[in-house]
Formats: structure tokens, C-alpha cells, sequence
């Protein structure tokens, strides 16, 4: 038995070892959980980039005064491989092994829930952007957690705003096909019937499918035989970039096409080329935006990656900005101060005017952005346009 | 006397300072604990299954997956206490067992193995599409989140009964049905075992187990979506803790759950490797310690 | 769900006949494997999803089209085939029945894994530069790129079949398969003939995955899709027999591609699923058509 005694000795040394992760005494840790692989991996890269520019902003400028001492700031990122379970599973290790002081989220429903309740659960704050406010309220009633994204009902009227602007003509028959995830269900299971009628739009077909689908041949061929000019899609990227070209390669090319969340990243327009061109898709952020940082930001961004820009850039860094800012205003690390400077947040970002509700929510604006030439333009509000709406959309 | 009662001290001693753990270490080592106590639940529950009854499943994830929703289901609906959630999620995971059993157990051997494959994905397949049960959206939890420390007990409350179960069920006379069943079903049959009554007793209650651990996940995740409760990593971890511990061996689901636990926490910083680095341990284990590293390390010949 | 009409219906029974034929290309390993080496192979799905990825990487360092990068992917999924078979999972035969399906399911998580690690979990396609053509009228017609895969699929499948029934090293298999220990006492390296033919179930698999990235997309954890429609084409089909396996696989995917127009795209594996375990249960033979 002692071979037996010898083995459990070294596993549990090795835990031991594995677990102490000396924490600097003079650091402020602020852990992140985001999507770097896995469907989401689109929008990951951009929250990464985001919190990481926040982030560096501060400690380039000395970095954030704790109990009177200027203190660095490190983040450590953890990816959660789009999965929920992982999710949780990194608020948990930020926290208890990587002595997180406060904490930043993920992105789409799914995560952001798991990951918030994590946070809950470890009364840590969490500030997370990419999480659209009826999903995160419908979750809980939350206390430490807090979201600045669009809300749902705003998102889906977008373009049924925009074409009524914009007098655009078409047989105002419409088909929806939408993922069955939380925010695909209600933008397109509720939201868009409800606005259809509203604007007085028949809907042809309704039709739902799992978000890990990849072959969507039955659902094109009913959008087809449908005869509308019009179809609008919630899916994730992966699922957009394969509907795209399956309507394609099933000659369907509607006059109007909105895809929502997922044709918002640039991994979309590079995943189908020109096929993206006339793709609606509701936005929050442009560089053109007025607000106070944008355009440096988007210079910045530019500057460090040579990619093209996402407005995912603005609400990450913003929510870093927001809690850094929150951190500096209670100047201390006790998570119940650092809450309630949270709460206290009124402030204009490079994203717009945060201000969070009771509900722990702050509404940011949505505009109509459409992918032209390889980029995306707002076409909606006129105030705010930067090139002319393109209908129909174009046939390749 | 003694040589009976030693064990039972043994456990009793090992269980009371289990029990004393959240009060003495810090929330790390509760969730570190509450992970162990989770796949020692599941893995002894596939030992049972495969390990003594020779009844390789792949399907662990079905049941862990039932047990979720019916916990956060219950919860929600029917506002049940947590031991009223918990005792449902292990006995719909028991119910399903026992329905899915005439159907698999038509099945032998490694078509059995391929059919339990089947089932679990074509049950997640299901719980993704069907509406009713949220879709790919999955079910929040309405109450409030169990305190870590009391999510720790639960876990022990439902490992220390898994170890309970195991045993009366191994120091009964079942236990050597069970062995003929897997050493032999035609042979046993001829013996006169029954041996689809065996297959679906033990087969009940590995589920029943697994429906318990799901049960737990459900309620220290807060949040219940197909894809994670229903997913293959169940699955995998499981099979993983009982091959490299030791498949029928009585020790073989505690030491597999010590080892893999501390290369998760090792491999923590690079989550990616963590699989691979997994499969090569199971892979190695099968090649050259194919009992288990119990059989390595006990002086005994490990007896099962 | 609305009953589609029947131009749908005759739609979909086009799309599903074609994509069946490349069904059953990606299903033909497993069935060779299952058949001729007795070994129910779990990482056959991660097989053809690294046909996939052979061929972006190949696609990449060339910048070819893939169509003609597709056999080469296959090769490399072919010569990787060897190793595995001769050096992994012919030791653990010894060890019992389920050792080597344990051994292909660790192998299945090790290669899932490299994959993530190595290339990112994204979502990936193979551009085939088809893009939208399509060939037959406005009702029924179909991509360009289904029915060039679908005839790929065909001719591979008779040249597999030919090899396995008419040639001296399809003998030497066969005989390898149904009694091995007869056909070492005349000859037969057995055990050089079990890995050559999993490097034949590997190449052929790798060569579906290829095709199947250009028609869908793919990523490392798509296997298990793959692994279990595979089954599902064999069952139908018959272990070991080409034949059945295209019947089979192209019985499958009209039945996947009529369900999904009936009951919506979600529930097109869960069909293949059902038909699988109903068809297992019901034939009291077993998969190989005698007693194990």
C-alpha cells in the first residue's frame, strides 16, 4: 500500500502546485471570459482587442489609484470556446484562482448569462457588452452584473424603419428564418412578426432552426417558393456565412435581405466576398459616429491590426473604459464599492452616453448599416448616413 | 469484528473531513472539490455499468443532460425544494434507462456501445429543436444560486451515496451476476442468470446517478442549455476517469478522479491541450495498464 | 410545418439522392473498417473532417482549387491511416473487444483537440469557385457542386468496389477478414493487409471530408455528425459491401432531405439517428450478418 500512498502524495502535491498562483501584491486583476474559438470566435477577436486597448490605455498613463497608490492593471483573458458551461466554469477560475478583482464579459445570450450568473454567484462585478437587453433581464434580476447592448424591440424595427424612410418599393411580403437561440427567438420568432403586421408586411413563412445547422437546403427552398422580396435572417456567423451561399447557389437572391447579428462581423463579408454586398444589418457603432473618442479609437484599432473595424471594438472597450472608470471612482478593490460606482456610471463613451437603469442595463442606439464593397455604411438614420441605400440587392 | 468495521471507520473519518473542507480552505478548493465529487459520482456510476457488468455506454451525457432539465424544470415549475429537484433529476434519468432498455438492450456488446452513441445524440438533437424545453436557448433557474459551500455538499451527499450504492450492490450476490453477465451473457443465460434483468437493474442505476450529477450542474450553473448539458465532454471525462483509474476495480473511479483532476488544474492555462492530453492518457492506459493504474500500484492483484 | 408541395418534394428527393452518393463515399472507410479489420471505428468522423482540413491547408499553401487538391488531401489522410492502424490499434487487439473501440474513441478526442489547437475551432468551407452555378431547370435543379461531388462519389466507390472484388489485393483483404488465421497459414500478411485497408478506409474517408467542405462547412467537432451518419449509411447498407453501403447511403440522404422539408432542417441527423437504431434493432443478425 505504500506505492499506493507514494501516487496519492504526488497527485495531490501536484495539485497543490498546479493551484498557487501568487497573486503581485501592488496588481489589480480584472479577468475576461470571451469567445477566441469556437462560432463566436468572430466577435471574440474584437472584445479581445477591446479590453486589452482599455486596458493598456490605463497603465500607459500610470495606471489606477487603489487606497491611495497607483496600481498597474493586468487582465487575463480565459476563452470559453463558445460554449456556456466553459464559460462559467473561467468566471470560477478568475476568480477564486486567479484573485480577479472585477470581472468582464462574453458575448451573445448564452455565454453572457452563464458567465454573469458565475459572477453572481461569486459576488464579483462583471460589465459585459454584446448581450442584447431583453435576453439579459429575462435571465434575472441581476446585482452584480451589468450589460450596455441594444435592445431587442429597437434592433428589429431598424430596417422596417429604415425602408419606410427610405420609401423603398417591394411586394411587402416577407420570410423569416431564424436560429432558435435566445435572441434569435425573439427577434425573429416575436419581434419581426409583431413589426411586420405593424408596417403592413405579410409574413410568408416563419421558419426556425438549431443553431448548430449546417445545411439549410429545405428552409431555402421554402423561402424560395414563398415568392417574397424580402427576407430577414438571425443567425450566428457560421450559419450566415452558409445561408448566404446556399441562397446563392440556390438562385434565390431576395430584393431586400437583412441578416441580423451574424453578417455584423468582417469575418462574414470575407467568408462570401461580394456576395455580401446589400446585406442589411442593424449596428450600434460606426467610426463616423460623433461621440466623444470614437474616431481615435477606430484610428487606434486600424493602427494596431490592419483589419477592417468592428463596431464590436466600441462596446468592449467601452464596458472595459466603464469599469476601469468605476474601479478609479471607488478607489479601492472592495466589490461592493466598486459596484455602486458601477451603478453611479454617467458618462459619454466612444459607443455613446452610458447611463445603467435599475435593471442594470444601458440602452445604446441602433443604426442601419449595410455591407458595401467590402465594408459596412450606415444607410439609417438619414442624419447619420454615409452612403446611399443599395436595392435591390445585387444578383452575382 | 475489527477487519469489518475498520473500512467503515475509515469512510466515516475520510467523509467527516470532507464534510469539514469548506470551512477550513478557500472557494478554490470547494469548487475543486465540487468538480471531483461530481465525476467520482459519475465514474463510479460507469464502473458499475461497464467496468462490472461489461456494458460499455457512451451515452453518459443523455443522462447527465435529463437530470439538468429535470432539476431546473422542477424548480421552475413546480417550485420544488432542491432535494425534491435533485431526487427527480436522478429518477427521470432513471426513467428514460429504463425505457431506452428494451430497445438497447436488443443490442450486444460493441453495438450496444454504438447505439448508446446514437441515442444521446439523437436525444440532444431533440431537447435542441423542441421549444418547449427553451430550444438552444435552454432554461434559466428561477431560484437563487445554492451557496458554493452547500453546492460542495450536495456533491458529497450525492458522491457518498453513489459509494454507498456501489458497494451493497458489489457485497450482494447480484455482484457475481453481474460478473458472469460481463464475462459471459450467453454462458450466464445457460447459468440461468437473468441476465436482461441484471443489464437493466445496473443500467437504471448508473442512470439514476448520472441524473443526480446533472441535477447538481443544473443548479451551480444557475443556467441549462442543451449543447453543454447534453454534450459529449460528459461523456468523454467519464469514460476517461473510470480507464485510466481502473475499469472494475473498486478503486478505480477515486484514483481516475485524483489524477484527472489534477491534469485539468495543471493543464488550467491551456485548455486546448487539456483534450488531447486526456485522450493521450486514456489511450496510454488502454495500451499498457488496460486494468487501470490501480493494477499498477496495488500490491494485490486489484480483484473486481 | 406545411406539407410541401410536390415540386418541393421532387426537389428534395433530387438534392437528397445527391448528397446521399457523397453520404455514402464518407461512410465507405467505416464500412470497410467495421468489415474487413472487425474494428468499430469511432475517429472515422474525425478522419473525414481532417479530409477537410488537409485540403484548406493544402488550398492555402497552393492556392488551387480545391477540387483538384481533394485527392492529395485524401493521400495525407490515407498515409496517416498506416501508423495509426499497425502501431496503435493493432496491440490493444489483443487486450479484448472493447479495447481497440476505446482506443479509436481516445483518438477521436486527441485528433478533435489537435485540430482546435492547431487551426482554431472557427467555422470553416472550401471555396470550390462553383459558387452559385447550377445545372437543370427553374423547379428541379441542383448546385453544379452537389453533382460533381456526387459523381466523384460514384466513381470512387465502383473503383473501390472493382479493387475489393476483383483484384488480388481485394482477395488477400477478404480473406484477411473471414479467416485470418487460414489466410496467414497460406501467406497473407495479415496484419500489413488490416493496415491497408485502413489506409484505403482513411483515404477514402478523407476524400469525402474534402467534398464535403466545399458543399458545407466544417470544424474540428463536425466528426461525431459524421461518425454517426456513417453508422447509419452501414446499417442501412451492410458492413463491407460497397454496394450496400451506396445503397444505403443514398437511401439516407432522400430520407434526411425529405424529413428535413417536412419537419424543418434541425431535425435532418435525428432521421438518420432513428433510422439507424430502428434498422439495428431489427435485423437479429447483427451487423455482420452472422454471429459474432
Amino acid at each position: 500500500m505504500y506505492r499506493t500512498r507514494k501516487i496519492v502524495v504526488l497527485v495531490a502535491s501536484a495539485c497543490v502546485l498546479a493551484a498557487c498562483q501568487p497573486k503581485a501584491a501592488d496588481e489589480v486583476v480584472i479577468g475576461a471570459t470571451i469567445p477566441l474559438s469556437g462560432a463566436l470566435a468572430g466577435f471574440g477577436s474584437f472584445q479581445k482587442w477591446g479590453y486589452e486597448h482599455a486596458v493598456a490605455e490605463l497603465n500607459a498613463a500610470g495606471g489606477v489609484r487603489i487606497d491611495g497608490n497607483l496600481r498597474k492593471v493586468r487582465l487575463i483573458i480565459r476563452d470559453d470556446r463558445t460554449d456556456a458551461n466553459v464559460a462559467a466554469a473561467n468566471i470560477d477560475t478568475l476568480v477564486a484562482a486567479d484573485h480577479a478583482d472585477a470581472l468582464l464579459g462574453s458575448c451573445t445570450p448564452p455565454l453572457v448569462v452563464a458567465a454573469s450568473l458565475a459572477a453572481e454567484r461569486n459576488a464579483t462585478p462583471l460589465v459585459t457588452g454584446c448581450a442584447p437587453l431583453q435576453s439579459f433581464t429575462a435571465a434575472k434580476h441581476w446585482q452584480w452584473a451589468w450589460d450596455l447592448f441594444f435592445n431587442e424591440p429597437e434592433l428589429a424595427e431598424a430596417p422596417f424603419k429604415a425602408w419606410q424612410e427610405l420609401k423603398v418599393a417591394s411586394n411587402h411580403r416577407l420570410v423569416i428564418l431564424h436560429d432558435n437561440g435566445a435572441d434569435g427567438a425573439v427577434v425573429g420568432g416575436r419581434l419581426w412578426p409583431a413589426l411586420a403586421a405593424k408596417y403592413g408586411y405579410t409574413v410568408a413563412a416563419n421558419l426556425e432552426f438549431p443553431t448548430d445547422t449546417t445545411d439549410f437546403s429545405a428552409s431555402v427552398q421554402q423561402a424560395r417558393a414563398a415568392g417574397a422580396d424580402v427576407l430577414m435572417v438571425d443567425a450566428v456567423t457560421p450559419q450566415m456565412v452558409s445561408i448566404r451561399k446556399q441562397l446563392a447557389s440556390a438562385g434565390f437572391t431576395p430584393k431586400l435581405l437583412v441578416m441580423e447579428k451574424g453578417a455584423e462581423p468582417t469575418q462574414f463579408a470575407e467568408a462570401v466576398g461580394t456576395l455580401a454586398d446589400g446585406v442589411m444589418v442593424g449596428g450600434y457603432w460606426d467610426a463616423s459616429f460623433a461621440y466623444a473618442g470614437a474616431g481615435e479609437l477606430a484610428a487606434a484599432f486600424t493602427r494596431d491590426t490592419h483589419h477592417s473595424l468592428s463596431q464590436h471594438i466600441a462596446d468592449s472597450y467601452t464596458a472595459a473604459r466603464v469599469l476601469l472608470d468605476a474601479l478609479a471612482s471607488a478607489g479601492s478593490l472592495d466589490k461592493p464599492k466598486v459596484n455602486a460606482a458601477i451603478a453611479a456610471t454617467d458618462r459619454v463613451y466612444p459607443v455613446g452616453a452610458v447611463k445603467f437603469a435599475a435593471d442594470h442595463t444601458a440602452a445604446l442606439g441602433i443604426a442601419e448599416l449595410q455591407w458595401q464593397g467590402g465594408q459596412t455604411r450606415v444607410v439609417w438614420p438619414l442624419e447619420r448616413k454615409t452612403a446611399s441605400f443599395m436595392v435591390p440587392v445585387p444578383v452575382h | 469484528m475489527n477487519a469489518a468495521r475498520k473500512p467503515l471507520l475509515i469512510a466515516a473519518l475520510l467523509g467527516a473531513l470532507l464534510y469539514c473542507l469548506p470551512f477550513a480552505l478557500g472557494p478554490y478548493w470547494q469548487q475543486l472539490g465540487l468538480r471531483a465529487l461530481q465525476w467520482l459520482t459519475l465514474a463510479i456510476a460507469w464502473n458499475l455499468l461497464a467496468g462490472y457488468c461489461g456494458q460499455v455506454s457512451l451515452g453518459t451525457g443523455a443522462f447527465v443532460g435529463l437530470g439538468a432539465y429535470a432539476c431546473a424544470l422542477s424548480g421552475n415549475q413546480l417550485d420544488a425544494p432542491i432535494p425534491v429537484q435533485l431526487a427527480l433529476a436522478g429518477l427521470v434519468a432513471a426513467g428514460f434507462a429504463a425505457l431506452a432498455s428494451v430497445a438497447l438492450f436488443r443490442l450486444r456488446g460493441l453495438y450496444f456501445t454504438v447505439g448508446t452513441l446514437a441515442l444521446a445524440e439523437a436525444l440532444r438533437i431533440l431537447m435542441v429543436n423542441l421549444r418547449t424545453f427553451g430550444g438552444a436557448s435552454g432554461v434559466v433557474l428561477r431560484a437563487a444560486t445554492p451557496a458554493f459551500h452547500q453546492l460542495y455538499w450536495l456533491a458529497l451527499a450525492i458522491a457518498a451515496l453513489a459509494v454507498l450504492l456501489a458497494e451493497l450492490l458489489l457485497r450482494s450476490p447480484l455482484s457475481l451476476s453481474l460478473r458472469a453477465v460481463r464475462d459471459d451473457e450467453d454462458v450466464a443465460l445457460q447459468m440461468g442468470v437473468r441476465s436482461f434483468r441484471v443489464k437493466f437493474g445496473v443500467f437504471v442505476l448508473a442512470a439514476f446517478l448520472m441524473g443526480l450529477a446533472g441535477g447538481l450542474q443544473a443548479l451551480k450553473l444557475g443556467v441549462i442549455e442543451p449543447y453543454g448539458a447534453y454534450g459529449m465532454s460528459w461523456t468523454i471525462d467519464t469514460v476517461a476517469v473510470v480507464i485510466i483509474g481502473g475499469l472494475g476495480t473498486r478503486m478505480g473511479p477515486l484514483l481516475g478522479t485524483l489524477i484527472y483532476v489534477a491534469l485539468s488544474e495543471a493543464l488550467r492555462n491551456l485548455p486546448e491541450l487539456h483534450g488531447a492530453v486526456a485522450g493521450v492518457f486514456l489511450l496510454l492506459a488502454i495500451r499498457f495498464a488496460p486494468r487501470g493504474l490501480w493494477s499498477l500500484v496495488a500490491r494485490r492483484p486489484a480483484h473486481g | 410545418m406545411a406539407l410541401p408541395d410536390s415540386a418541393a418534394l421532387l426537389q428534395a428527393l433530387v438534392s437528397g439522392l445527391l448528397i446521399g452518393a457523397l453520404l455514402a463515399l464518407a461512410a465507405l472507410g467505416l464500412s470497410l473498417v467495421v468489415g474487413i479489420i472487425r474494428v468499430v471505428n469511432l475517429m472515422h468522423g474525425e478522419l473525414v473532417v481532417l479530409g477537410a482540413y488537409a485540403a484548406y491547408a493544402l488550398v492555402q499553401l497552393t492556392g488551387l482549387n480545391p477540387l483538384l487538391l481533394a485527392p492529395l488531401a485524401a493521400l495525407l489522410v490515407a498515409l496517416l491511416g498506416w501508423p495509426i492502424e499497425r502501431y496503435i490499434l493493432q496491440p490493444v487487439a489483443r487486450h479484448g473487444a472493447e479495447a481497440p473501440l476505446l482506443t479509436t474513441f481516445a483518438l477521436s478526442i486527441i485528433l478533435q483537440n489537435l485540430l482546435v489547437f492547431l487551426v482554431g475551432g472557427d467555422t470553416r468551407a472550401l471555396d470550390s469557385g462553383l459558387g452559385a452555378r447550377r445545372l437543370g431547370t427553374g423547379a428541379v435543379s441542383a448546385p453544379l457542386i452537389y453533382v460533381i461531388a456526387a459523381l466523384v462519389a460514384l466513381v470512387v466507390c465502383a473503383a473501390v468496389h472493382v479493387l475489393i472484388t476483383r483484384s488480388d489485393f481485394g482477395r488477400r483483404i477478404r480473406a484477411s477478414a473471414e479467416q485470418p488465421d487460414d489466410a496467414a497459414v497460406v501467406g497473407v500478411a495479415v496484419r500489413r493487409y488490416y493496415a491497408l485497408t485502413f489506409m484505403l478506409a482513411a483515404g477514402v474517408s478523407g476524400l469525402g471530408g474534402a467534398l464535403l467542405g466545399m458543399v458545407f462547412s466544417f470544424t474540428p467537432a463536425a466528426g461525431v455528425d459524421y461518425l454517426l451518419t456513417g453508422f447509419a449509411v452501414v446499417v442501412l447498407g451492410g458492413v463491407g459491401s460497397v454496394k450496400g453501403t451506396l445503397l444505403g447511403g443514398l437511401g439516407l440522404g432522400v430520407a434526411e432531405s425529405l424529413g428535413a422539408t417536412v419537419l424543418g432542417d434541425g431535425y435532418r441527423l435525428f432521421i438518420g439517428l432513428v433510422a439507424f437504431l430502428v434498422f439495428l434493432m431489427l435485423r437479429p443478425q447483427g451487423l455482420f450478418g452472422r454471429r459474432t
